[in-house]
């Protein structure tokens, strides 16, 4: 094929022993690079060192979640791992490996960090959201109508991920409407809602719908379709209580809304 | 001389078959091993029975072991010819091999064949060099390896496939009888219905070589003998070793065909996102193979298709096209994932009869590019027939080194290994690949499970993907019969001591389920394939 005399004749050989030398090397070196055990036992003894009741623990790549609750699982109730959004949490704990960073820490610079055989630990601290009601908590008292199979508080998986939500699968064509008649509201009502159900999501596909009513008046409308995971809504509102209605609605059967909510100062 | 060689490519095929059967026994079980598994016995009776006289063919005989609409008992949505081999293989080797290992004895014994085939193939067109580095780099997929190592189809379709494109190509010799290739045609058919895309990489083969040799009458009386044997054996082999066909055979093709043009789209992540409705990327297979085969395989197919392409003028056996129909098959097979609407699931799985044309493009690349190193630095000064034979020891082996250190690198849990490209396992789990499938690895938790548990009293454990296995597990003496199945959903949560989590995206609401039962979200161990969490461990507490 071509002139053998010429150098470029002993380029592809070359070429080929460089990739191959190249793979045995960065195979095996992959295969090690995940730090161990040992490595998140240390690092999990500096976040215990300086734990507080109400710190949020994170872990980053979210592959490596299970490795992480292995080592510091104990330290986090099932309702933080469900949590709505990291707003609430004042000091936040990252423990990272490979670069990675978690989204609850975007934007955060980090009071404190050491690494550990490859397990970073950061720390962040910032100023908490004041939560003045959260809806899952004001369950008793609520007023349905509409129909459908709910509302209920689950810990469901919207997502990939878990969330302590209000589920609902309303009828299909109509409105199942969740009234909260004296909601105490701050200057905010900030909200997430989602399809709940890997299995529903993918049989069904139209999306779901949720709109929010503060005193009778509509003050958000969210569409959450199959891939859009928990999507989050914030709704300026008056200091004082109002009723607040969520109003969830499906052309489709079998479509499980499930949402949270908080009035923030 | 041809015996001495033949031994050659017969000696690769057994340490091929030998690897397989010894890798496999840190394999765990796949779910669908065990549904082909107990109809391949009832397969493997039926026909013992039916020889013997202790039944008849008759229509009642057949529906029970054989009938049933696709999805229902006896696994009609798949051929029987593996189906039936594991049956055979389970009642013949059962007492020597163990009970697994006997079920899977086939598909060690046909990824065997395959290398066979490919060094056959390889020898014929190319020489002995490039036939055995060929037949070695099939044997050092990691992925394919593993997969010939289970009870399913998967890997015998790659086999199948291959020996229908080999002798197809055998039989356009101008034989007077070409019946090999419409046998192993219907063989392919009686393993997947994948087999049915086969007739588009022959048929336009056929009519290029055809017209070639005689303009557009030779596209009908080229090797017309041949076209015969494909159109009337094919179908009746598959119809011969499938009696479900034998009294409705058009109501019942048509339902094998429409279960899996109308198959569900199962859960796969692919780059970060978990795919189970069309449309699909389009590049789903090629970036998926791109990452599961060794990279300097690749590589090497890379040089040896250029070769073939820029030096197409003396490309071997040209009446026969052989390069060409190893191309057509390679596109067959993994055209249709090109379109964005055939299932994803299961990933390269569903495509490997591409893999021994590359690695037949990689054998001849890396053969051609040691000699080419050799013959530029023998025009430069004098080479020793040692220094000569050093050089290309040197470059083909380190190809063949690369390949053997990720498939070592790759085992037991190779469906969540990726090739030093992606970044190995890691890197794999960093892009969003898919994790695993099937709940293989649940068999690295059971001694765990099985040193903690207590000596005394019942500890039921929610499996999930693993739960048909379970049963399995226990007879093999893997768990102690005190851990038994909790059972499925919820229900199984509840009644669990014990639970694990597989991890796969759409898997993560186990983890849910369990976290609200148990109370906490920490299990009791995470098992890992290079740092990545495969299958996590809950221990209910107190």
């Amino acid at each position: 094929m071509s002139d053998r005399s010429r150098p470029v004749a002993a380029l592809p050989a070359v070429l080929l022993v460089a990739v191959a030398l190249w793979e045995v090397v960065a195979t095996r070196c992959d295969a090690t690079s995940v730090p161990g055990d040992d490595a998140w036992r240390d690092a999990a003894a500096e976040v215990r060192a300086a734990f507080h009741p109400g710190d949020l623990i994170v872990f980053a790549p979210d592959w490596v979640d299970p490795t992480g609750r292995l080592h510091l699982g104990d330290l986090i109730p099932v309702d933080v791992a469900a949590r709505m959004d990291a707003a609430r949490f004042g000091r936040i704990w990252e423990l990272s490996i490979r670069g990675a960073h978690h989204p609850d820490t975007a934007g955060l610079d980090p009071v404190s960090s050491e690494i550990h055989a490859g397990v970073t630990v950061r720390r962040f601290e910032r100023a908490p959201a004041i939560v003045l009601a959260d809806i899952r908590d004001r369950m008793l008292g609520i007023l349905t109508s509409g129909g459908g199979i709910g509302p209920a508080v689950e810990l469901a998986e919207v997502g990939f991920e878990p969330h302590r939500c209000i589920q609902i699968t309303p009828n299909p064509g109509q409105q199942s409407r969740i009234t909260f008649p004296d909601l105490p509201l701050g200057s905010e009502l900030v909200g997430y809602v989602g399809l709940s159900d890997v299995f529903t999501r993918r049989d069904i596909r139209a999306p779901g719908k949720l709109e929010v009513e503060i005193a009778g008046k509509l003050a958000a409308t969210v569409s959450p379709g199959v891939d859009d995971g928990w999507v989050r809504f914030a709704v300026p509102t008056t200091p004082g209580t109002a009723p607040v209605t969520f109003i969830a609605s499906a052309d489709a059967p079998k479509r499980q809304i499930c949402f949270a909510a908080e009035a923030r100062k | 001389m041809f015996s001495r060689t033949r031994m050659i490519g017969g000696a690769l095929a057994v340490i091929t078959t030998l690897l397989v059967l010894t890798n496999q026994r840190d394999v765990g079980i796949a779910r669908d091993e065990l549904i082909y598994m107990s109809t391949g016995d009832r397969y493997a009776d039926w026909w013992a029975g039916l020889v013997t006289f202790d039944h008849g063919p008759g229509p009642a005989s057949v529906d029970k072991t054989w009938g049933g609409a696709p999805g229902s008992g006896n696994n009609t949505e798949h051929p029987p010819l593996i189906k039936t081999m594991i049956g055979i293989s389970h009642k013949l080797f059962h007492g020597v091999l163990g009970d697994l290992t006997a079920y899977r004895l086939p598909g060690a014994l046909l990824h065997g064949l395959l290398v066979f085939l490919v060094y056959s193939m390889v020898f014929q067109l190319w020489g002995l060099m490039e036939a055995m580095v060929s037949a070695m780099l099939v044997m050092l997929l990691p992925r394919a390896l593993f997969h010939a190592g289970l009870a399913a189809f998967d890997a015998p379709i790659m086999t199948l496939w291959f020996a229908a494109v080999y002798a197809y190509w055998r039989c356009l010799d101008g034989r007077r009888w070409p019946w090999q290739a419409g046998v192993v045609f219907g063989l392919a058919l009686a393993t997947k219905h994948t087999a049915l895309l086969l007739p588009f990489a022959l048929g336009a083969h056929y009519v290029i070589v055809g017209f070639r040799a005689g303009g557009l009458r030779g596209i009908i009386t080229h090797r017309w003998r041949l076209i015969v044997s494909l159109a009337i054996l094919g179908p009746l082999t598959l119809y011969v070793l499938w009696p479900w066909l034998w009294y409705a055979p058009v109501a019942h093709l048509k339902q094998w065909l429409t279960f899996h043009l109308t198959h569900v789209h199962y859960n796969f992540e692919y780059l970060g996102h978990n795919w189970n409705a069309p449309r699909f990327p389009w590049h789903v297979a090629i970036v998926t193979t791109l990452f599961t085969v060794p990279v300097a395989t690749l590589a090497s197919a890379l040089v040896g298709a250029s070769v073939w392409i820029l030096d197409r003028a003396n490309l071997p056996d040209k009446p026969r096209a052989p390069v060409l129909l190893l191309a057509l098959s390679a596109a067959v097979s993994i055209g249709p994932f090109l379109l964005g609407s055939t299932p994803i699931f299961g990933a390269e799985k569903h495509w490997m009869p591409v893999l021994p044309t590359i690695c037949i493009a990689a054998g001849v690349g890396v053969v051609w590019a040691a000699r080419s190193a050799v013959a530029f630095i023998g025009s430069r000064r004098s080479l020793t027939v040692t220094t000569r034979r050093g050089i290309m020891v040197v470059v083909i082996g380190a190809v063949l080194l690369a390949g053997a250190v990720e498939t070592m690198t790759a085992q037991p849990y190779a469906l969540t290994w990726y090739n030093a490209l992606a970044g190995g396992a890691p890197g794999g789990a960093d892009k969003g690949m898919n994790r695993q499938f099937w709940g293989v690895a649940a068999r690295g938790v059971l001694d765990v499970l099985a040193t903690d548990a207590p000596a005394e009293g019942t500890i039921p454990v929610y499996s999930h993907d693993a739960s048909p296995a379970w049963g399995m597990y226990i007879k093999e003496g893997l768990l102690p019969k005190w851990l038994p199945d909790a059972g499925w959903e919820e229900g199984g949560v509840k009644a669990s001591q014990r639970a694990l989590v597989i991890h796969e995206k759409h898997f993560n609401r186990h983890d849910y389920m369990i976290w609200k039962a148990y109370g906490t979200v920490q299990p009791m161990f995470v098992l890992r394939a290079d740092g990545v969490p495969i299958v996590s461990v809950y221990k209910r507490p107190r």
